[in-house]
């Protein structure tokens, strides 16, 4: 797991409170609402703070968040990119 | 000043903002709410000794994050979707002048977060994160 994504899922485990929940338990290509983690509207604003505060980088809009929020692998994909230059 | 029935859509007897002293639409409230023997939640909430229910004390905090918002919110469908981390220290009685701050926090897709505290006088009655949801 690349050192970024373990920090992606470290996040979304901390700013959501899964407690029990472990990085490796969080599968890269699921959706993170949805069927996939099953979060609803308010884990979304809570991970677009959270995901200012630990990595710097801003969602936006919907349309950055639809991107973004596609699963783990998306989101770090998206963090990657906006952390560059 | 801020015409407060004029922003909220809230009436009697459930308009729990009575004044705006600092307005920053996106940033950051500062409100007021006068608390006397005649409200009508307090007739019942005791009657051997009168004191604001703590559930009101998050609606002011709420209807106070109303004036975040730079648009009146007649029409607009406006709900409480969570309370986080809600402490009660004091109660608030008849004859208090209730300070009611709040920050946003951020927003994304309708869903804003701001942090609120209640006080009176420089004392700290409720502290609370709220999340609300525009439809």
């Amino acid at each position: 797991m690349s050192d970024l994504k373990l920090r992606v899922k470290e996040m979304i485990i901390e700013r959501l409170k899964l407690e029990g929940m472990t990085p490796a338990q969080i599968e890269d290509q699921a959706p993170l609402f949805g069927d996939g983690l099953g979060l609803d509207s308010i884990d979304a604003l809570e991970l677009v703070l959270g995901i200012e505060q630990v990595f710097g980088v801003k969602i936006e809009d919907e349309a950055a968040g639809l991107k973004a929020f596609k699963s783990v692998q998306a989101l770090t994909d998206f963090i990657a990119e906006h952390t560059q230059a | 000043m801020t015409d407060v029935p004029a922003h909220l859509p809230h009436r009697y007897p459930f308009l729990l903002v009575d004044r705006v002293l600092e307005r920053e639409p996106g940033v950051r409230v500062v409100a007021e709410k006068l608390v006397t023997f005649s409200e009508p939640q307090l007739q019942g909430h005791f009657p051997e000794r009168p004191l604001m229910p703590g559930v009101l004390l998050l609606e002011m905090l709420a209807q106070a994050g109303g004036f975040l918002e730079p648009e009146p919110l007649h029409g607009a469908a406006i709900f409480l979707a969570g309370v986080q981390e809600a402490r009660f220290k004091a109660p608030a009685l008849p004859g208090d002048r209730l300070r009611l701050e709040v920050h946003a926090e951020g927003a994304f897709a309708g869903m804003m977060k701001l942090r609120g505290t209640v006080s009176c006088e420089g004392r700290e009655l409720c502290t609370a994160t709220l999340l609300v949801k525009r439809l």
